[in-house]
């Protein structure tokens, strides 16, 4: 293969005119990014991330950042299990690519923990899991409802997590627990937002 | 091993009276607001279950699936897979390491369903695993090498509708293991027809009769976490994650299987992304898993595999069955006799069972006729009591219709155990050990009718338009509770020497809501330790059966278990607090902390050791146990390690058999609805769960089966079906988009009610209730609507079934 020039992606047929070229045309100009790589910031952490164009953002979350909290369940949109806030919205990782994702603010389920957030100690006091496996992508759905609309009625947190599945049918107890932490947070107690 | 332990093996009726030894004072049990032990994990996202496994190196395994209802494979080529870059190994049918047919069911079934070819030439339904699996190194290369197949097939007829398949000239379903026809005899009983008492005699007493068809469609169990494993060669021997109920019986399998030693094979049972049986019992359950295993060894690799969920919806659903049903009855609402023939895809289950368990109901007959088809295999989706629980609620319901009556009346009225009525049975309550003057079915109806305002608003069918043009529906079922059945389970128990606290090692048993926080509260009041100072340390080999063989009756047989165990801990601690460690070193100045006692004069309570008549004198737990380790100087455990093993081993009523154990705790449901005429559609403005659980032991855990069994029960019976196409045998519907479950929106208040008559056979009067109410809802949903059209409508109640039965389609 000639060599190509990293910046313009004009041909040689040999490095040293490569490397005439390059000073004389693109001097110290830092390189440009290479196709595939992103930056994320995920729950505070920045990452920067080679990646296929078919891969989800669940994909990258859950197998090479190791965040368990996104769970696959439905497999195509259909139940929020994996869901993320990406840029202060919630969205369903396993629905997006991660390339498009690049300069990306991430939190998930761990974050939102490692945040002290109140929802978190709500919703194990009101018992919102039984499996659990569905658990995480609701702590992060109405987290984000919470920052949008911080003293929501039952009716808007029951339509906030409409899209939620859950099979073991928990679903009574979550208004109950985002009620709670909506007035941790408006009482100032509970952690940061 | 003591008397207890030795009457409970010689004994097996042992655990037919009822508790013989309740606390005196419970703490931790029963409390509200103890903190579950997995809230954190789970709420967080970092519980762990098998799907989040990764090992380094591990390939990813597809199955092919069968494109066709009923098909044999004429050819095969696997070359171009087999040559695709980044496919490791690559299984065919006719590869000579496979057994010509293996148990691959997951559940040591008898009969052909046990044993089938593990990677089969013809496929018996859509979406049946088959003929070709491909390890590779991610799932796409995987799925592109499974394209590269190319095979020949042979389609065959097939059916998909049980009564069809069992008129005469219909297609054999499956000729190479029902050869002389498709008809079966359910899974679960050993013949087709059971009678008891004389049903033409009863039918003679009675003053009418009547009779009606009606069905049960197909619905999905949908676990959210897919069926998935991995399996790694340890060199000679296997170490497996499994996504699975039942772990202790996998393990066993896959040593059977692979020819080597059980004690070999290592098992790990992580959390479990719900199971509700399923796919736990399903004929071809641990297929994916031999498969793995063998390419695994093959390739030297972690072998991993999970199906899609289009894959897991083609797999396994609950039963389906039509049901012929002839019912005599007085006129003052005492049923004389009931006959109901079945015709079931199968597996088949008893459908009279709860007639012989809890009703005065003498003369039954009841048939079951099965058929072979070309459809998912029938498993036990919470649970197998549905055609039971449907039956008893359809009767009732319908002797009410008939003779106008209050179906809560009809209840009472008929209530009773094999055969007897209730209010004659206060003796043989005491017989087990019970009070004798509490009547459960009474209680829970008289609470449940309080909360949902029966009085006010029930009333006679198809007879109340509301003001919005809706019309208005009350309904009602009762039935026994169970889960207190055969089971067994075993644990260990120890006290850690640094800090005094208590941990049970048992194999991770999630299954339920909040169980091992319950095994804790349990462990916590029979030490007499703070809840606290409990915890429950998953013990990861599957060794500890504390999922017990069906999985149906987690607390009922670990909660004796537990408390077994936490019994004879108790009995340890108070003896090392007595004894001196080493007698025959006194100079070593190693006296006992309560050297002038016996181990009967000390109590625990809060995790401090005290003498009963002196409470001053006391010891914490850590303190007690900290000597022992650190001794003077010397840094040597003078004690034996405080530790216990407790196990439990039980048979109970089951499946309608009379059996030993009379069950008298019973469970009411409510359900209001209002019907648009228009649309065809069905809100649930109300639901009242009223249960006569024994004995809380984590009330919070008891009302989340509650909400989630009326959430799971409304679902199926309004809106769950799977669909297959008449003309290609293709599931339709095979997506949680086309499948619908409910959402949160989909369901209106439940009022959860926990009664406690204390006449269950599990510890301190327990009975369990994960399976009920999911399992018995849908009959008061069935009866609310038909209370608000005046017709019935075969569930799922799908608007266009309604609105046939108002006659507007």
């Amino acid at each position: 293969m000639p060599p190509i020039c990293p910046y313009c992606s004009t041909t040689f047929d040999a490095v040293d005119k490569l490397k005439t070229h390059i000073i004389a045309e693109h001097g110290a100009e830092p390189l440009p990014r290479p196709e595939g790589l992103i930056d994320l910031m995920v729950n505070g952490e920045r990452y920067e991330l080679q990646v296929e164009p078919n891969v989800t953002l669940y994909t990258v979350i859950h197998d090479r950042l190791g965040l368990t909290g996104v769970k696959m369940f439905c497999d195509r949109g259909a139940c929020g299990s994996c869901t993320v806030i990406m840029n202060g919205r919630p969205v369903l990782s396993c629905m997006t690519l991660a390339i498009e994702c690049d300069s990306a603010t991430i939190e998930t389920a761990e974050g939102i923990a490692a945040a002290k957030h109140p929802l978190i100690e709500t919703y194990v006091k009101h018992h919102c899991m039984q499996c659990g496996y569905c658990t995480p992508g609701f702590v992060v759905t109405a987290k984000a409802l919470l920052d949008r609309n911080p003293n929501p009625t039952e009716e808007e947190i029951r339509e906030a997590l409409s899209g939620n599945l859950c099979r073991c049918g928990t679903y009574p107890q979550h208004p109950k627990a985002v009620a709670e932490a909506a007035k941790l947070l408006q009482g100032g107690e509970g952690g940061t937002r | 091993m003591n008397k207890d332990d030795r009457e409970r093996i010689i004994a097996p009726e042992h655990t037919l009276r009822a508790d013989k030894y309740p606390l005196e004072d419970y703490s931790a049990i029963g409390r509200r607001g103890v903190r579950r032990k997995d809230g954190y994990e789970k709420a967080t996202g970092y519980a762990v279950y098998t799907t989040d496994v990764q090992l380094p190196g591990q390939l990813m395994l597809r199955i092919l699936t069968c494109p066709y209802p009923h098909a044999r494979i004429k050819s095969m080529d696997t070359s171009k897979a087999a040559a695709l870059p980044g496919v490791r190994a690559l299984l065919r049918y006719d590869d000579p390491e496979l057994p010509e047919r293996a148990d691959v069911s997951g559940h040591f079934g008898g009969g052909t369903e046990g044993h089938e070819p593990v990677l089969n030439r013809v496929g018996y339904w859509q979406g049946m695993p088959m003929a070709v699996a491909v390890a590779a190194d991610t799932e796409d290369i995987a799925n592109e090498a499974l394209g590269l197949v190319e095979i020949d097939w042979e389609e065959r007829p097939f059916n998909l509708d049980q009564e069809e398949a069992l008129k005469p000239g219909a297609p054999l379903s499956n000729p190479e293991s029902f050869p002389d026809g498709n008809f079966v005899i359910p899974a679960q009983q050993r013949e087709a027809k059971v009678v008891w008492g004389n049903p033409d005699e009863g039918f003679k007493e009675a003053d009418r009769i009547i009779e009606w068809r009606m069905r049960k469609d197909k619905e999905n169990w949908v676990g959210p976490e897919r069926p998935n494993g991995l399996f790694r060669w340890n060199g000679e021997y296997p170490e497996v994650w499994l996504k699975h109920q039942r772990p202790h019986l996998s393990k066993r399998q896959i040593a059977r299987f692979f020819k080597i030693p059980v004690s070999q094979v290592t098992v790990h049972c992580l959390y479990q992304g719900g199971t509700f049986g399923g796919w736990s019992q399903m004929a071809l359950n641990m297929q994916p898993n031999m498969i793995a295993g063998i390419l695994s060894k093959r390739t030297g690799k972690p072998v991993k595999w999970q199906f899609t969920r289009r894959e897991d919806f083609c797999g396994a659903g609950m039963d389906n069955a039509r049901y012929q049903v002839k019912v005599g009855f007085k006129n003052d609402g005492v049923i004389t006799a009931v006959a109901a023939t079945s015709c079931f895809a199968r597996k088949g289950f008893a459908h009279l069972g709860h007639f012989v368990e809890n009703t005065r109901v003498h003369h039954l007959l009841q048939e079951s006729n099965g058929a072979v088809l070309n459809i998912m295999p029938g498993s036990a989706f919470r649970c197998e009591q549905n055609m039971n629980a449907l039956c008893l609620g359809a009767v009732l319901n319908r002797v009410a219709e008939a003779l106008e009556m209050d179906p809560t009346e009809v209840a009472l009225k008929n209530d009773g155990v094999e055969g007897r009525p209730m209010a004659d049975l206060a003796d043989l309550k005491r017989a087990h050990g019970f009070g004798g003057d509490r009547d459960s079915l009474k209680e829970c109806i008289e609470v449940g009718k309080k909360a949902i305002e029966w009085g006010g608003k029930w009333h006679l069918p198809g007879t109340k338009r509301l003001p919005n043009g809706k019309l208005h529906g009350m309904g009602f079922t009762f039935t026994h509770e169970w889960s207190d059945s055969s089971g067994s389970g075993a644990l260990g128990m120890r006290i850690e020497r640094d800090d005094g606290s208590a941990r049970i090692l048992a194999q991770r048993c999630d299954n339920g809501c909040a169980a091992e926080t319950a095994y804790c509260q349990i462990a916590a009041d029979e030490l007499g330790f703070r809840y606290e100072d409990v915890h429950y340390r998953q013990f990861e080999e599957a060794g500890f059966t504390t999922m017990t063989p069906d999985s149906s009756t987690n607390l009922t047989v670990n909660g004796y278990a537990i408390r077994n165990a936490a019994r004879q801990l108790r009995q340890k601690i108070l003896e090392i607090a007595t004894t001196p460690r080493i007698p025959e070193r006194p100079d070593m100045g190693y006296y006992p902390p309560f050297p002038d006692y016996k181990p009967e004069d000390l109590d625990i309570k809060d995790g401090v050791v005290y003498v009963k008549k002196d409470p001053s004198k006391r010891m914490t737990m850590a303190e007690l146990v900290r000597p022992a380790f650190f001794m003077g100087k010397m840094d040597i455990g003078s004690t034996e390690p405080l530790f216990a093993w407790g196990w439990q081993n039980q048979q109970g009523a089951f499946m309608g058999t009379p059996g030993p154990r009379p069950i008298f705790v019973r469970q009411a449901h409510f359900v209001e609805v209002e019907v648009d005429p228009e649309t065809g559609d069905i809100e649930v403005t109300k639901v009242v769960n009223a249960n006569d659980v024994g004995k809380a032991v984590n009330p919070e855990g008891v009302e989340g089966q509650q909400y989630g069994g009326s959430v799971m029960g409304i679902s199926r019976a309004r809106a769950e079906d799977t669909i297959y196409c008449p003309a290609t045998g293709v599931v339709l519907n095979g997506n949680l988009i086309d499948y619908k479950i409910n959402t949160m929106l989909d369901c209106g208040p439940i009022d959860t009610i926990i009664i406690e008559t204390g006449m269950g056979y599990g510890p301190y009067g327990s009975v369990g209730i994960g399976e009920d109410v999911a399992t018995v809802l849908p009959s008061a949903y069935y009866a609310a609507v038909h209370n608000a059209i005046g017709a019935w409508v075969d569930m799922p109640t799908t608007p266009d079934r309604v609105l046939k039965a108002l006659g507007r389609l």
